[in-house]
C-alpha cells in the first residue's frame, strides 16, 4: 500500500498536482461496481466541489440522519483531506449505508456499475429534494446553495415535471431530450420533453461513439405493430420518431449497452464489440446553436467475458494526467493506453477489458449557471 | 447475478419512468449489425463497373496477433526498376537546402506508445515517385553482403517488379504485388522495437530506397533489392539513424538545442553539417500521426493528435495554413496529384476536404461509422464526363476506416453547395484555378490555423460507393493503374482490380470470388447516408 502510493508519486514528481489526491479505494467483496464509480465520480471536479461545498453548508442540518448523500460527502471530504498524496481508503461507511438502502446492492455477487451509478444519482436527487421541501415550510434553516432558481434557457418547458427543482446534481448531469413524432398521415409533430442524466446507446461491431449517437437521434419509423396513437386523427397511424438533443448536459455520460438479452440463449450476453470513442466529442444532433463540445475525463471499464462475473476498473484523467484505478491500485498510464478499452474488432479475443460508461466534461462555459 | 431486470439500459424501449434518468435509445440503427454477420463480398460496384477481389496478401500465422501497444500494419507500393535501367542523376530542379546524405526524407515523431491509430509518419520528399532528391555522397561502398551470392529470389536477382511492404508486430514483409502467393517472399525482423512506417522512392540516387521507421524513434535507410538478394531475417546494408531516438529532447549527445517553446513551430537547424538528421521540426505538442509531401515536394502536410492539420512551404520552412478537425485527432493525410486540395481523416468519422486555394476546410465527406484511418486520391482515375477544362475537374478519392469500410467519393468544386459564403467586397466568389488571391489572404493570414468549422457551415459529401472490405479495422488505402489496395491493422492485405481489366486478371479473381449477391453502389442521396444529412440541415 505504502509502497505503491510513493510509486505512483515518484511517477508524478514534482508534476503531482498541488492540493489533489489518489487514493484507491478497498474492496469489499465484489464492491469493484462501486468504487469504479465512486473515483469516476470524485474527478468529476464540478460535482466533487459542488458536493463538498454543499456538505460543509449544510453539516449542521444533515448531523442529525446518515444518507447516502451524506456518506458519499464524508468519503469525498475524507479523500480530499488525507495529508498524504496517494494511499487507500475504506468506503465502507458508503457501502454499508447502499446495501441499507437497497436490496439489490445487498448481495456479494457481482453488480452492474451503470445501475449503481444511475441508483445514486436519482437517491442524491431524492435526498437534495426532500430536503429542499423540508426547507420550505420551515424557512428557517433553508440554504441558499440549492434552491438556485431555473432560468429561462433551461426551464422545462412543456416537460411533464410540474416541480422542476434544480439541484446541483441536476446542473451538472442533467440534459434533456425532445421525442419528436410526426404522424405521417396528417403531418402534425408531437414534441415531448424528457430529461435525462445518461445516454445509454446501442452499440455495433467496429463503429464509434460518433456513430452510436447519429444511430440514437436517427429516424425511426412506427408501423405495423408499433403504431402510433396520432391525437389529431384519433386514430393509430404510421408515424416516424426521432430524438434530440434539445439541452445537452454539462456532464455527458454516455452507457454503452454491452450487456444484451439474447432471446435464443434465453440470458444475457456482453457484447465485447469494439466501439472507439474520442477524446474530444461533439455534440452536433442538437437544438443548440453551437456544436458543444466535450473532453473525456473517466472511463468505467468492465472486464470479463461474461455479464455474471467479471471485475470494474476506471480510468481518470486528471490534471491533464492519465490514471487507472483498480480498486486499492493507483497508476500512471500513458494518454495511449486509453485506446485499449476500446473493445475487440473480432468476436473471441483474450482482451477482454471493454469501456463501459464514459464521463465527458463540456468545454463550453455557457451550460453551467 | 446482474441486475438486468430493470428497464435501465437493456431494453430497446424509450424509458417511460420519470424516475428514471437513463434515456434509452431504440435499436433502430441501419442493419449494421446484420452487415456484421453477412461474408465479405469479393466485388463491389462503382458506375464505371465492377471492382474484383484480385489477390491477398498477408503473413505467416505464426505471428503474434495485434495485440495491445503494437503497432498498426501500413503498407508501401515499390516499383523496382531493372537495375541496367537505372538512370543517372535525375535533374535537380529542386533548390532546397542539400543534404550531406543521398536521401531526403521526413520522418515525424511518434510521441506515447504504440501510436495504435494507423500512424505513417515517414515519408521521401515528393512522396508519388517524383523526388528530387538532392545530389549527396554515395555510401554504397559501406554497404555490407552487397554481392550476396545466396541469393534465394534468383528471378528478381536484377529484375523489376512491384512489391508490397507491410509492418505486422515486429516484422517487415515484402510480398510480391503480382504474384498470386498470399505468403511474404520476404521477412525482416527488428529484435529491438517495432516498425511502424516505412517509404519508398525509385530515385533515391545512392540506391537506398527504403526507409523504415521505428516505434523506437529509429529510422534506418536501405536498398530494397539488396533485401531481397539477402535470404538472412536481418535488415542489412542499412543506415541507421536516430538510434533510440537520439534526437529526443534532453538527451546530452542531441545536436538540435533544447525547445524553448512546445506550443510555438520551431526548425532547429544541426549544428555539424555531416550529421544527420539535418534539421528537426518541432510542430506540435502530442503525435504527430501522418505528413504527406505534396507531389513536387514543394509542401509538407503533417496532422496530429492536436487535430490540426498544418501545411508547410517546405524549402522556406515556413507554416502557411491549416486548421482544426471537426473534433478530435487526425489519424491521416493526403495531396491530390495537382496539390490542390488535401484530404484528412480522424475521430470525428469525417473525411475532409482542405483546399490549397481557399486554405480552409471546402466539403465533409460523411459515410464512416467509426474513425477514419486512411485516404487517398486516385489519381488514375478520370471521369467520363470531365470536359478537360481546368474549372472542371472532378475527383476520386478513397478512404478506408476502423469501421472495415472503403468509401469511395466523387468531388468537384462546381457542385459544391457552400452555404452563408462569404464573399468579400470586389472579391470572386468563383474557385477559378489559380494561387492564392489577395482577398483570402485578408480573410486568412499565412500562417494561421484556423478553429474548427461548425457542422451547419461545412457542404456535406456522401460516398458513392461504401463497402466492407475486411473484417478488422482498416488502416491503409492506396491506388495503383490497376487496382486498389486496402489493408486492415493486422496486416491483411487485399488487392482489388479495377472494371475493365484484362481477362487473364478477372479469371483470376474468379477463383476467389464465392457467393455473388447483389451489391448496389450507394448513389449520393438515395441512400441509408443521405439520412445522416436531415441532421444537419
Ligand atoms: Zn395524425
Amino acid at each position: 500500500m505504502g509502497a505503491a502510493g510513493s510509486k505512483l508519486e515518484k511517477a508524478l514528481g514534482d508534476q503531482f498536482p498541488e492540493g489533489e489526491r489518489y487514493f484507491g479505494l478497498e474492496n469489499f467483496g465484489n464492491t469493484c461496481y462501486c468504487n469504479s464509480v465512486l473515483q469516476a465520480l470524485y474527478f468529476c471536479v464540478p460535482f466533487r466541489e459542488q458536493l463538498l461545498e454543499y456538505y460543509a453548508n449544510n453539516k449542521n442540518i444533515g448531523d442529525a440522519e446518515e444518507n447516502l448523500l451524506t456518506c458519499l460527502a464524508d468519503l469525498f471530504t475524507q479523500i480530499s483531506s488525507q495529508k498524504k498524496k496517494t494511499g487507500v481508503i475504506s468506503p465502507k461507511r458508503f457501502v454499508q449505508r447502499l446495501k441499507k438502502q437497497n436490496e439489490l446492492f445487498r448481495s456479494y455477487m457481482h453488480q452492474d456499475a451503470h445501475e449503481f451509478l444511475n441508483f445514486l444519482l436519482n437517491e442524491l436527487v431524492d435526498i437534495l429534494e426532500k430536503e429542499a421541501q423540508a426547507s420550505k415550510s420551515d424557512p428557517e434553516t433553508s440554504s441558499p446553495s440549492d434552491k438556485l432558481a431555473n432560468g429561462p434557457k433551461n426551464g422545462l418547458a412543456n416537460g411533464p415535471q410540474k416541480d422542476p427543482l434544480v439541484t446541483w446534481v441536476h446542473r451538472n448531469f442533467q440534459g434533456i431530450l425532445t421525442n419528436e413524432t410526426r404522424c405521417l398521415r396528417c403531418e402534425t409533430v408531437t414534441a415531448r420533453d424528457e430529461t435525462f442524466f445518461d445516454l445509454s446507446l446501442d452499440i455495433e461491431q467496429n463503429s464509434s461513439i460518433t456513430s452510436c449517437l447519429k444511430n440514437f437521434s436517427s429516424t425511426e419509423t412506427l408501423n405495423a405493430e408499433d403504431k402510433f396513437f396520432c391525437d389529431k386523427c384519433c386514430s393509430l397511424q404510421e408515424a416516424q420518431k426521432r430524438m434530440k438533443i434539445k439541452k445537452p448536459p454539462h456532464i455527458l455520460v454516455i452507457h454503452l449497452k454491452r450487456f444484451k438479452y439474447i432471446e435464443q440463449l434465453g440470458r444475457y450476453k456482453k457484447l465485447s464489440y469494439r466501439v472507439v470513442f474520442p477524446l474530444e466529442l461533439k455534440l452536433s444532433n442538437t437544438m443548440e446553436d453551437a456544436d458543444s463540445e466535450y473532453s473525456l475525463f473517466a472511463v468505467v471499464v468492465h472486464v470479463g467475458s461474461g455479464p455474471n462475473h467479471g471485475h470494474y476498473v476506471s480510468l481518470v484523467k486528471s490534471h491533464n494526467h492519465w490514471l487507472f484505478f483498480d480498486d486499492e491500485n493507483v497508476e500512471m498510464i500513458d494518454e495511449s493506453v486509453v485506446q485499449t478499452f476500446f473493445g475487440s474488432a473480432q468476436e473471441y479475443s483474450s482482451n477482454t477489458d471493454h469501456g463501459y460508461i464514459l464521463f465527458y466534461e463540456s468545454l463550453g462555459t455557457g451550460n453551467k449557471s | 447475478m446482474m441486475m438486468h431486470n430493470g428497464s435501465n439500459g437493456y431494453g430497446n424501449g424509450v424509458m417511460t419512468s420519470a424516475s428514471s434518468s437513463t434515456a434509452t435509445g431504440t435499436s433502430s440503427s441501419p442493419s449494421a449489425t446484420n452487415a456484421q454477420s453477412q461474408a465479405l463480398k469479393t466485388y463491389f460496384k462503382t458506375p464505371e463497373g465492377r471492382y474484383k477481389l484480385h489477390y491477398e496478401k498477408t503473413h505467416p500465422p505464426g505471428i503474434l496477433p495485434y495485440s495491445h501497444g503494437k503497432s498498426v500494419s501500413q503498407i508501401t507500393l515499390a516499383h523496382l526498376k531493372e537495375k541496367s535501367t537505372h538512370s543517372g542523376p535525375a535533374p535537380s530542379t529542386s533548390a532546397s537546402a542539400s543534404t550531406s546524405s543521398g536521401v531526403r526524407y521526413a520522418a515525424a515523431r511518434l510521441l506515447g506508445v504504440g501510436g495504435g491509430n494507423g500512424s505513417r509518419t515517414l515519408s521521401f520528399v515528393g512522396g508519388n515517385g517524383t523526388s528530387k532528391a538532392a545530389n549527396g555522397t554515395s555510401r554504397s561502398s559501406t554497404l555490407a553482403g552487397s554481392n550476396g551470392g545466396h541469393s534465394m529470389l534468383n528471378s528478381n536477382y536484377d529484375g523489376k517488379g512491384t512489391y508490397l511492404i507491410f509492418n505486422v508486430g515486429d516484422t517487415l514483409f515484402i510480398s510480391d504485388l503480382n504474384s498470386p502467393d498470399k505468403d511474404p517472399i520476404k521477412a525482416i525482423h527488428f529484435s529491438n522495437s517495432n516498425p511502424v512506417c516505412h517509404a519508398f522512392d525509385p530515385e533515391a540516387k545512392d540506391g537506398h530506397d527504403l526507409l523504415i521507421g521505428l516505434s523506437s524513434g529509429d529510422v534506418y535507410s536501405a536498398s530494397l533489392r539488396q533485401q531481397l538478394q539477402d535470404v538472412g531475417k536481418k535488415l542489412v546494408g542499412a543506415q541507421h539513424y536516430n538510434k533510440e531516438g537520439s534526437c529526443k529532447e534532453g538527451t546530452g549527445d542531441s545536436s538540435f538545442p533544447v525547445i524553448k517553446d512546445q506550443t510555438q513551430f520551431s526548425v532547429a537547424h544541426a549544428r555539424s553539417s555531416k550529421s544527420n538528421p539535418i534539421a528537426r521540426w518541432h510542430i506540435c505538442q502530442g503525435s504527430i500521426n501522418s505528413i504527406a509531401f505534396s507531389t513536387d515536394g514543394g509542401y509538407l502536410a503533417t496532422v496530429g493528435r492536436d487535430g490540426y492539420l498544418r501545411v508547410f512551404d517546405y524549402s522556406k520552412e515556413q507554416l502557411i495554413g491549416g486548421g482544426k478537425s471537426y473534433y478530435g485527432a487526425l489519424l491521416c493525410c493526403a495531396w491530390s496529384f495537382d496539390g490542390k486540395y488535401i484530404l484528412t481523416g480522424g475521430e470525428d468519422d469525417l473525411v475532409t476536404v482542405w483546399s490549397m486555394e481557399d486554405r480552409k476546410v471546402v466539403a465533409w465527406g460523411e459515410g464512416h461509422n467509426s474513425w477514419v484511418s486512411g485516404v487517398a486520391f486516385d489519381s488514375y482515375w478520370s471521369s467520363p464526363t470531365s470536359d478537360g477544362t481546368e474549372e472542371n475537374v472532378m475527383y476520386r478519392f478513397g478512404s478506408v476506416g476502423q469501421d472495415t469500410q472503403l468509401l469511395l467519393w466523387d468531388f468537384t468544386m462546381d457542385e459544391i453547395i457552400v452555404p452563408l459564403r462569404r464573399c468579400p467586397p470586389g472579391g470572386s466568389p468563383t474557385f477559378s484555378a489559380g494561387s492564392q488571391s489577395s482577398h483570402w489572404d485578408s480573410i486568412c493570414p499565412v500562417g494561421t490555423l484556423q478553429p474548427a468549422p461548425s457542422m451547419r457551415d461545412v457542404p456535406k459529401l456522401s460516398p458513392l460507393v461504401a463497402h466492407r472490405v475486411h473484417s478488422e479495422p482498416l488502416s491503409g488505402v492506396t491506388f495503383t493503374e490497376e487496382s486498389i489496395l486496402t489493408a486492415c491493422r493486422e496486416g491483411h492485405v487485399k488487392i482489388w482490380v479495377r472494371p475493365g481489366t484484362s481477362e487473364s486478371q478477372s479469371s483470376n479473381s474468379e477463383a476467389i470470388v464465392g457467393t455473388s449477391s447483389k451489391e448496389q453502389p450507394l448513389l449520393p442521396g438515395k441512400t441509408s447516408v443521405s439520412s445522416y444529412k436531415s441532421v444537419h440541415v
